[in-house]
């Protein structure tokens, strides 16, 4: 991985690299306790540019194979909506 | 405004007929058929709006619709996205601002 530490992972989060890295050396969480830790894969894209490369460099840190093999998921809404929509307010 | 009008492959751009359009208050012109991104970027603007809570200045990203690094205000609807949004005649458009963070002590927060 590039020595970048400042290198941003998610763009809509802003969580760089090293925190990526700091927090998964801290608490040695999986894959998606990364995700719930530092918001990476979270922001408003929905992991869209984010969640490959998050998964490539989770199985980097996390220390056992079983913990990293589980993929972030995909959360609903897959496109942001307002709550007007969902709420059913039309106009 | 910087534009590709007569491309060697793709030839000449069918309508030019202008379209004029808000951006924050200052008004701009732009083709008919062409995204509020892409408009605005003819007219010179990148900065399309900022992050949200570090105020780090965003644009264009992906251009075609699903990084929503370039969603703006349009006629008062928050979070359309500029590169799949058609201009048209007489459309205000906002940038997205910087939100308080109260909760969040970010540095350098003015």
């Amino acid at each position: 991985m590039i020595e970048n530490k400042q290198l941003i992972i998610c763009r809509c989060e802003e969580v760089t690299y090293e925190q990526l890295q700091s927090t998964a050396r801290q608490h040695t969480c999986s894959a998606r306790e990364l995700k719930l830790r530092t918001r990476a894969g979270m922001g408003f894209c929905g992991g869209r540019t984010c969640r490959i490369a998050l998964d490539a460099i989770m199985d980097s840190f996390i220390p056992d194979e079983n913990k990293a093999v589980i993929p972030l998921k995909y959360q609903p809404p897959i496109r942001p909506v307002s709550f007007g929509t969902v709420g059913g307010r039309h106009d | 405004m910087t534009r590709i009008i007569d491309h060697a492959i793709l030839g000449k751009l069918d309508s030019l007929k202008k379209v004029s359009f808000q951006f924050n208050g200052k008004s701009y012109e732009a083709y008919e058929h062409e995204t509020v991104a892409a408009a605005l970027l003819a007219n010179g603007i990148r900065q399309l709006r900022v992050h949200e809570e570090s105020g780090t200045p965003r644009g264009i990203y992906c251009n075609i619709g699903h990084c929503m690094e370039c969603r703006v205000t349009v006629n008062h609807q928050p979070n359309v996205r500029a590169c799949l949004t058609k201009v048209e005649e007489g459309m205000t458009i906002e940038s997205g601002r910087r939100h308080p963070t109260p909760l969040k002590k970010t540095e350098g927060l003015q």
